[in-house]
């Protein structure tokens, strides 16, 4: 019986299984990084052959990929971001800057670790991580999503108060959001 | 009264996260209809404070950082400054560095302008266009990882010189590269420049006069789509451009399509450039010695120094006082003014759906507003 | 004659600023050094008489142990091709004060709006001085050199632990040199 709890229902599996193959990604540049997505989503790197597409409104995308620093400023809207995209959706760090500050480690303009801010599905090191690499933790994550494993978007409901009380210091004072985290929490069944 | 009449003017937040915005970049529209009747930019999202962070690190040290200022076209960064600590210290370049140094110069501008048309064009619908241009970029970004190592930050301009001479056989895949983009400069033409659709959505869009020009501080060939043919390479001549031939392509119109065409040219002329580096480049060392970056006072004193950017005017102020960070480094971005009031300005009159393209037709740089 | 465009510059302005200091710095680079009351009339006639069309930047340095603020005009002839950059200085307080030229010239007001924001020095008489870089910044004006950029991101900034054994000696070089 417990067993099963712990794995996926078939229904899940079939879910899995198709929307691996269609991620929409959100057309957001958050700062240096995405100078190498315009490559990568034309003609020479074409991420289309992965089923991953750019995708202009929060609401439709899967995919939030954090482009390199977030300064305080971008970061209340990358939060604000988050929280309208409809589950399950990924964050994809790009660069040194969003693993340890990286080149701005001693800025007093932007955020040192992504994760502290938002649940992160996987990393890309470097600066700048080229188009080869961007297409690479691309297919990790599909593998990830078929897998089943691709389930940090849960933390941000189970974690939520571990989450705002980072958010809340670095905006010093609470925002403003749309979205009742708590009551998503309820309506996904996570505790 | 009725209630439509009620409803004359409303607000609306283009950006940040918005396929419309060059960048990471915000404006406030007010809107009678769809006409535009006021506009305020919003910058700063992507700030990191670089003129502080520069006084906190060695002079060698910044040298990894500035070219981050402006992402598209980082080189004049870095060509900048080293330059300024060049002439602070008193740092003499040899012969041949000088030459390396504007070859980088005229492909990084290559590459923004084909980044530049692409996203222009992009802007009224033609997404085949940016498909190419992008593409073709590429090529030239190969040529900087030959060279430098990096792609698109390639760290290569340093006090003295330049990093490393050019591999073996270098030369010729640069000339082959140019060849190439020669050649499809007669597709890009078809496709886009001289495309019915994008000359009537272009045209008389975003209209500049020389006087406005001018007095907004408009630089670059935003400036030179007016008529005025000023340009930091003839009028404040560095590295070796006083050697080279080249025009310098103006228009009188003003208007979005007049700087496209601008951008356009001077593709060609970056091409005839960069050919003519290759004929003439003389042999020799590529960097002069300097002291012990980790332990080198440089002299007090203070500089200003200029470049062309692919955008405009790109310039730095730097004052040293005798120790080993700088004491102040500012940078003026060379977007400082088109992506701030002269963007607010242009728009104003404008209908909603030609926002985006004036903002790509100017080229604004968020990165070196905000810096 | 060498510098002779730079001397005829400044045969020209000397005469209306017998105080200013004049310098050639190097070919096209006139550095003139006066006091601040001077600022604007000198602006006025840049612009007007002497038709220097541009103004490239406006920069401010905060020179600490003077207690002043020295803010550098940075001016270009179109046609002469000669950049002159009026060099002032102003005390250095909470909240120091200048006057404007943003009537003067458009792009004064980008510059200017930025000093407020990174030095907190205010421009009277400017249009609109409000933030605009630093809208959501809660700390003091961060270019002032009594700012410190890494003992304020050390004590605000959450940092991942971070101190592999191959970093150690690299690290140590590092502070021995600072």
């Amino acid at each position: 019986m417990e067993e099963k709890l712990t794995q996926r229902s078939v229904w899940e599996k079939i879910s899995n299984k198709l929307s691996k193959r269609s991620l929409w990604m959100l057309h957001y540049c958050t700062g240096c990084g995405a100078i190498e997505l315009p490559p990568t989503m034309t003609a020479r790197f074409d991420m289309e052959r992965f089923g991953i597409s750019p995708m202009v409104t929060p609401r439709q995308a899967d995919i939030l990929l954090i482009t390199g620093y977030l300064s305080v400023k971008t970061l209340k809207r990358v939060v604000l971001t988050y929280e309208q995209m409809q589950a399950p959706k990924y964050v994809v760090g790009f660069g040194s800057c969003t693993i340890n500050g990286g080149m701005y480690w001693n800025s007093y303009s932007t955020m040192k670790c992504l994760d502290q801010y938002l649940p992160v599905e996987t990393y890309i090191a470097g600066c700048m991580p080229r188009p080869e690499a961007i297409i690479a933790s691309f297919n990790d994550l599909i593998a990830k999503i078929d897998r089943g494993e691709a389930n940090s978007w849960k933390d941000y409901y189970k974690n939520y108060d571990f989450y705002k009380a980072n958010q809340d210091r670095t905006f010093e004072g609470p925002i403003e959001t749309y979205n009742d985290i708590k009551a998503d929490a309820a309506m996904f069944n996570i505790k | 009264m009725s209630k439509i009449d009620e409803v004359r003017d409303y607000e609306l937040f283009i950006g940040p996260n918005h396929p419309g915005i060059e960048g990471n970049f915000s404006l406030k529209l007010k809107l009678l209809g769809d006409k535009i009747v006021g506009a305020k930019t919003d910058a700063g999202y992507l700030h990191r404070g670089f003129e502080k962070l520069m006084e906190e690190r060695l002079f060698i040290q910044n040298i990894a950082i500035v070219c981050r200022i402006c992402v598209p076209d980082p080189d004049p960064n870095e060509n900048n400054y080293s330059r300024a600590i060049e002439e602070i210290a008193g740092i003499e370049v040899p012969e041949r560095a000088k030459w390396i140094r504007t070859l980088v110069l005229e492909l990084s501008r290559l590459a923004s302008h084909l980044f530049a048309i692409g996203g222009h064009a992009a802007t009224t619908g033609l997404y085949a266009f940016p498909n190419w241009t992008i593409a073709d970029r590429d090529r030239i970004l190969e040529l900087f990882e030959e060279l430098t190592g990096g792609r698109v930050y390639h760290i290569y301009q340093l006090p003295g010189g330049v990093r490393r001479d050019f591999p073996d056989g270098f030369e010729g895949r640069v000339l082959d590269v140019m060849d190439y983009i020669e050649s499809r400069l007669q597709d890009y033409d078809d496709l886009a420049i001289n495309n019915a659709l994008f000359i009537k959505r272009a045209t008389g869009i975003g209209v500049l006069t020389k006087e406005q020009a001018v007095s907004w501080g408009v630089t670059g060939p935003n400036l030179r789509a007016c008529g005025v043919a000023a340009d930091v390479r003839k009028d404040d001549p560095y590295e070796i451009y006083e050697k080279l031939e080249f025009d310098i392509p103006t228009m009188t119109d003003g208007d979005a399509y007049a700087r496209m065409i601008v951008r356009r040219k001077e593709i060609e002329q970056s091409i005839s450039i960069v050919r003519q580096i290759i004929d003439k480049i003389p042999s020799g060392l590529v960097w002069n010695k300097i002291p012990n970056p980790l332990k080198w006072n440089v002299a007090a004193g203070d500089a200003y120094v200029r470049t062309e950017s692919s955008k405009g005017e790109y310039a730095y102020y730097m004052v040293s006082d005798g120790g080993r960070k700088p004491y102040r480094v500012h940078v003026r971005g060379a977007s400082t003014t088109h992506a701030v009031h002269v963007l607010e300005n242009l728009l104003v009159g404008t209908r909603i759906e030609d926002a985006s393209q004036v903002m790509f037709s100017l080229d604004g740089c968020p990165p070196a507003v905000d810096r | 004659m060498e510098y002779e465009l730079e001397n005829s510059i400044i045969d020209k302005m000397q005469p209306e600023f017998p105080e200013a200091a004049f310098t050639i710095k190097k070919a096209r680079r006139v550095e003139v050094k006066m006091s601040s009351d001077k600022l604007y009339n000198f602006a006025v006639r840049m612009q007007k008489k002497w038709n220097f069309l541009h103004l490239s930047a406006i920069s401010c340095v905060d020179w600490l142990q003077d207690n002043e603020f020295e803010l550098i005009y940075h001016f270009w002839n179109y046609d002469e091709k000669v950049l002159v950059m009026a060099k002032i200085r102003i005390p250095r307080e909470e909240e120091s004060h200048f006057e404007t030229i943003s009537n003067l010239w458009q792009p004064a007001k980008f510059f200017e709006r930025d000093i407020h924001e990174m030095f907190g020095v205010y421009f009277d008489g400017s249009e609109d001085m409000e933030r605009f870089i630093l809208t959501e910044w809660h700390g003091p004006p961060p270019m002032r050199k009594d700012f410190i950029t890494r003992e304020y991101a050390l004590n605000f900034f959450h940092y991942r632990e971070y101190d592999p054994e191959w970093l150690k000696d690299m690290t140590a070089a590092g502070e021995a040199n600072e």
